[in-house]
């Protein structure tokens, strides 16, 4: 378990701006699209429109859970495809799906050690470029034809070809599962269903929810400030920059969310593909700075940051995780549940969320669990996700976290809150929270 | 044979200066090509004397391998000397130069030992062709490297051996190729052409040649084998491909330029002939071809646009900076062409518009073009990827504050230009350069009202922006003149060609543009055939003719033009109103499908003759006219416009002038430029077509009469006097 509370001594760090791309569905208009390519987009262009000295910073952190192959250090990439002087030095963070939030929570810790003032953070993820690969016996098959020399050797290779060796591996699929509790997370949100006894439709009705939330909040504009319009590469001629996230449907209803199958747990398990998180492309990114260094760069701090928490749990749980880290980071804050004014918290399954809200109210699981008396607090859910959530947005694993505090940083602005909670689930069980502060 | 005729270099050095034999090894020479008067060794007279000298001094001696390498691996020579051929003005004298040449190049074929040319950076021409005299020829690897034969493209051939050792070394094909294109080659394609034997780091260069001469290493030549002798040297294949080039040199060219012809007759039977027979071929044709017009009038041209590229460089106390963040305002057809140009051109530019369409079609065409140049091996991967991320769209007017230079393509109106050029003035720094690609505005006016108007200028791009090579840099009244300078240092570095020029309206282009069409529009109403005059100036050089050129500009903008060039210069500019019962919103031109042509949708179909002209024809008079009469009356009404702009000094010469004229209306190169042509016809001659043009019945009847050909003062002096534009 980890605390960091910044209202203690030391520098007050803020972000100073945000930007993302749209939240696109995987294998839709961003299917060609390239994680350094658009990271580097955003970056970019976060950059011009602070209209800071890309010299002036200090490192580049980006958060990603699958970077290209060809781009293990994805955040050097982006960074210097973003123009940043090769001087500058960058590097590449993950923590899962908590991947966007642990660039910047690495920012702050260096800022507070003493170490550099200003960070370019961002949260990168194009799932639509997750591969298929080779399975250990095509790659043995592959193996024995290089190394074959003679004619007979070579022929001996070629017959030992099978069918079934093409059989590939699916990389999103195997990312999505923990390899120490052997379930991939769908599996880890249906055990909390059952251990909260969540019913189906109480998970269609909180995703029915997100999507009519998201819809509004689009209708309202709330988006466009942080949403930066993007043509993706081998867009068609016909086709415009993609300037919304394609993921709320107008269309959705209980009927409609009732006619799916569990996905996961077939006969009887809740979770369907219409009240889980899709698989997503995004990028956003946020600008972590020193109080004063923002006022020198002549910005208008978003929200100043007031404590931050990780903590682990149970694998098989994971989606409960921010009740732990939110429990700690709130303490860390000095303040309640009661306190905060919006709550962003991943929706990765609504057995997940609807899970967190029961055992954030509940004293015996906190006694449990948390080795404390009383509840956490009750989580307001009309205070929580009020623009929707990663049910109708997409859930771009590594991205995620940077949305989280860029939408909880505008709505402290937008619906004249002094306090906002940002926190998500993290798969192979941990959580992670962040208390904001509005800047007076 | 002695070098005599070939002009010195007035600070040329003492005999044996220029080059350096080193032996580094043993059996060993290597001779260094390091004139202590030239940055970038050139063949001039001096140091093919001392070329002649130290190969004499080795045939007298004996050495194993002989490398000849530039002062730096990326420095080897670049050709003969420009100046000293361009001053040569007896066949004769440039017949025994090159007789000169070919038997120095033979004795270095002729060396015992291995020859090894070491050639890196630019190696044009007559140094490539030095190199084919070498037994192995190995290149620096390195982008700075360029080779190839160039002399077609200055109206000579290759003519120190390129036309018969190249079909030789690679094959007729690619020879032919090389030799009409006149394209410089990148190492890599190169190699792969096998212009040359081997690549090796610039580093590494002098090792491997030295390793290449002494026999420890034998580079593989692909041979040519039976292509050799079906292909090569089989006459009846020579024909057919000669036959081939020399169509495709006629469309090009019209026959208007023998030099490429010429060099198709001679490397066809290059490797047929014998190397005396061939060499003696290539010396009769350089020496009738360099003292013939057209090789003076295309050498002009280039020195002209050597020197307009060197504009704001080398001057003292005085650097213009390395532009690497630029903005565009407006997102048409020009924003995009310039901010795509500057992006592909290391400038990371962001493009604003308030259409995201705009923006849209602004990345869909760069990224086409992007993914183009990748295809044909012009960007590898990564600079491909590079040059995407130079080009960023902005859908508001912010983050631009990083911009080194904003040029603004927004609509053509003063009050737009004004307020956001005072709207960009609080964002960007007070250096930022604010360029305006207006083509009918006062620069002047556009600064009014910007704080620190001395950054303000004009740069007047043409479309297409990706083809047109001229820019035409504008002056305004209160344009500091540094700022001019590292503008047209700009347009340099996106390979464009910069003129500095005044701000007056229609600036020069346009200016001299505007008669030359309403004459066409003139000629069309009384009576003459559009496909006739287009033809016509075809065949005098042009590369359109004005009503195809009208069709591509669009009627509206001609409209528009000509009214404001009236405004400016009063009657002789009174535009001809009888295209108005033609103009109409769906006919203006190629961009609505239909003006004096129809243009069909189809790709690729050609253009016909509108077949409703003669209903808006109401004269007859043109019918009488001669064809020359037609050019005269299109063509001098330029030249006399040109005078006017020279009196009033809208650029700094002649010779600026006709850069333009060539670069921005594509007037014929052959002829030199505008300037060049009445220079050819003589100030004398000129007026008095002029004066014959004047007093003619249709002419003396118009609005405004015979004003706008009625001789400008500097033609009449200059007539009086006897002179010429560029013997003033």
């Amino acid at each position: 378990m980890l605390a960091y509370n910044l209202l203690d001594d030391g520098p007050d760090i803020v972000l100073a701006a945000g930007l993302r791309s749209p939240w696109v569905r995987a294998g839709s208009a961003f299917r060609y699209e390239d994680a350094g390519h658009l990271g580097a987009r955003v970056a970019r262009e976060l950059i011009a429109r602070s209209g800071i000295d890309p010299a002036e910073i200090d490192e580049v952190i980006a958060g990603c859970v699958g970077p290209p192959h060809d781009q293990a250090n994805i955040g050097r990439v982006i960074a210097l495809r973003a123009g940043v002087p090769q001087a500058v030095p960058a590097r590449t963070v993950a923590r899962n799906c908590a991947s966007g939030i642990e660039a910047v929570t690495s920012a702050v810790a260096n800022i507070r050690a003493g170490f550099g003032t200003t960070y370019l953070t961002l949260g990168v993820e194009v799932m639509s470029a997750y591969p298929l690969i080779m399975g250990h016996r095509l790659t043995g098959f592959f193996e024995r034809l290089m190394k074959a020399r003679s004619l007979g050797a070579r022929l001996k290779g070629i017959a030992s070809f099978r069918p079934s060796m093409l059989k590939p591996r699916v990389a999103l699929l195997e990312g999505l599962t923990d390899p120490v509790s052997g379930l991939i997370m769908g599996k880890t949100a249906e055990l909390v269903a059952r251990d909260f006894g969540l019913t189906r439709e109480q998970c269609d009705g909180f995703a029915l929810r997100s999507h009519e939330r998201a819809l509004a909040a689009q209708e309202r504009g709330r988006f466009q400030a942080e949403i930066l319009p993007h043509l993706p590469q081998r867009a068609r001629k016909s086709a415009g920059a993609v300037d919304a996230d394609d993921g709320p449907r107008s269309d959705q209803s209980m009927e409609r969310l009732g006619r799916l199958k569990p996905y996961f747990d077939k006969p009887d398990g809740v979770v369907t593909v219409g009240n889980a998180c899709g698989i997503t492309d995004g990028a956003a990114a946020l600008l972590v700075t020193t109080a004063e260094r923002c006022a020198e760069l002549g910005l208008k701090p978003m929200a100043r940051l007031r404590s931050f928490a990780w903590s682990g749990c149970d694998p098989a749980r994971m989606g409960l995780g921010p009740v732990y880290s939110s429990a700690l980071a709130l303490d860390a804050a000095g303040c309640r549940l009661d306190d905060i004014g919006t709550v962003e918290i991943n929706e990765a399954f609504a057995a997940q969320v609807l899970g967190c809200a029961r055992a954030f109210e509940s004293a015996s699981w906190a006694e449990r669990h948390l080795n404390r008396s009383h509840a956490v607090g009750e989580l307001d859910l009309a205070r929580t996700n009020v623009n929707g959530g990663a049910i109708a947005l997409g859930h771009p694993v590594g991205a995620t976290g940077a949305r989280l505090l860029l939408t909880a940083a505008h709505e402290l602005e937008v619906g004249d809150h002094e306090l906002a909670l940002a926190t998500l689930c993290i798969g192979g069980g941990q959580g992670g929270a962040v208390v904001l502060e509005r800047v007076a | 044979m002695e070098l005599q005729g070939f002009p010195l270099p007035e600070d040329s050095p003492e005999p044996g200066a220029c080059i350096r034999i080193e032996r580094p090894e043993p059996d060993l020479a290597v001779l260094v090509l390091a004139p202590p008067h030239r940055s970038l060794a050139v063949l001039d007279a001096p140091l093919l004397r001392d070329l002649d000298a130290a190969v004499a001094e080795l045939e007298n001696g004996y050495q194993k391998g002989v490398v000849i390498a530039g002062a730096e691996p990326l420095k080897f020579a670049a050709g003969a000397d420009i100046d000293a051929i361009e001053s040569i003005t007896a066949p004769a004298d440039l017949k025994r130069i090159c007789d000169f040449v070919h038997d120095l190049f033979l004795r270095i074929d002729k060396l015992s030992g291995r020859v090894v040319a070491a050639i890196g950076g630019p190696v044009p021409g007559g140094a490539f062709e030095l190199s084919l005299a070498c037994d192995y020829i190995v290149a620096a690897d390195h982008p700075k490297t360029r080779i190839g034969l160039p002399e077609t493209m200055l109206g000579i051939l290759p003519g120190w051996g390129g036309c018969h050792r190249l079909p030789r070394r690679v094959g007729l094909p690619t020879a032919m190729q090389a030799i009409l294109t006149g394209r410089l080659y990148p190492a890599r394609q190169a190699k792969k052409m096998g212009l040359v034997d081997r690549l090796t780091h610039p580093e590494y260069l002098l090792r491997v040649a030295s390793d290449i001469a002494m026999g420890r290493e034998t580079p593989r030549r692909k041979a040519r084998g039976w292509k050799g002798m079906l292909v090569d040297r089989n006459p009846l294949m020579a024909n057919l491909i000669a036959k081939k080039a020399r169509e495709t040199v006629y469309r090009k060219t019209r026959g208007k330029y023998p030099a490429p012809l010429r060099a198709i007759d001679i490397t066809a039977e290059g490797p047929r002939t014998s190397m005396q027979q061939a060499a003696r071929k290539e010396g009769d044709a350089i020496a009738e071809l360099a003292t013939g017009p057209v090789c003076k009038a295309l050498l002009s041209i280039f020195g002209s646009s050597e020197e307009a590229k060197k504009l704001g460089r080398d001057l003292e106390g005085f650097e213009p900076r390395t532009f690497r963040r630029a903005g565009v305002l407006g997102g048409g057809v020009m924003g995009g062409g310039i901010a795509s140009n500057l992006a592909l051109k290391g400038v990371a530019t962001r493009i604003f518009d308030l259409a995201p369409p705009a923006l849209d079609a602004v990345l869909h065409e760069h990224r086409g073009d992007v993914a183009k140049r990748l295809k044909r091996r012009r960007l590898t991967k990564a600079e491909s990827l590079q040059a995407l991320d130079r080009l960023d769209c902005s859908r508001s007017m912010d983050g631009f504050s990083g911009s080194q230079i904003v040029i603004e393509a927004v609509a053509e109106r003063l009050d737009v230009k004004q307020s956001v050029f005072q709207q960009l003035a609080r964002q960007v720094g007070s250096d930022c350069i604010l360029a305006s690609n207006t083509s009918s505005l006062s620069v002047t006016s556009i600064a009014e009202g910007v704080p620190r108007p001395e950054r303000v200028v004009g740069m007047h791009f043409f479309n297409p922006v990706k083809k047109m090579p001229l820019v035409e840099v504008v002056r305004g009244e209160q344009t500091a003149h540094e700022v001019a300078l590292e503008v047209a240092a700009l347009a340099v570095k996106m390979g464009k060609t910069p003129v500095i020029v005044r701000d007056v309206a229609g600036f020069l282009v346009n200016r001299l543009l505007g008669p030359y069409l309403d004459e066409a529009v003139r000629l069309f109403i009384d009576g003459a055939q559009p496909k006739q005059v287009d033809e016509l100036m075809l065949d005098f050089g042009m590369p359109m003719g004005p009503f195809r050129l009208l069709d591509e500009v669009g009627l509206d903008i001609a409209e528009h033009a000509s009214e404001s060039l009236h405004q400016a210069y009063g009657e002789r500019m009174i535009p001809c109103t009888g295209l108005e019962p033609m103009r109409s919103p769906d006919r203006l031109g190629r961009k609505t499908g239909k003006g004096f042509y129809v243009f069909p949708k189809e790709r690729k179909a050609r253009e016909s003759v509108a077949p409703d002209l003669a209903d808006y024809q109401s004269g007859s008079s043109a019918r009488r006219l001669s064809d020359e009469q037609i050019v005269d009356r299109l063509v001098l009404s330029m030249v006399n416009e040109a005078s006017r702009c020279l009196e009033e000094d809208v650029v700094a010469g002649a010779k600026e002038l006709d850069l333009a004229t060539v670069f921005g209306t594509g007037f014929a190169p052959f002829h030199g430029g505008l300037l060049h042509y009445a220079d050819k016809l003589g100030a004398t001659e000129v007026v008095a077509r002029l004066e014959g043009i004047a007093a003619s019945e249709d002419v003396a009847a118009r609005p405004g009469g015979s004003a706008k050909f009625e001789p400008a003062a500097l033609l009449r002096e200059n007539a009086r006097r006897n002179l010429g534009f560029f013997s003033a």
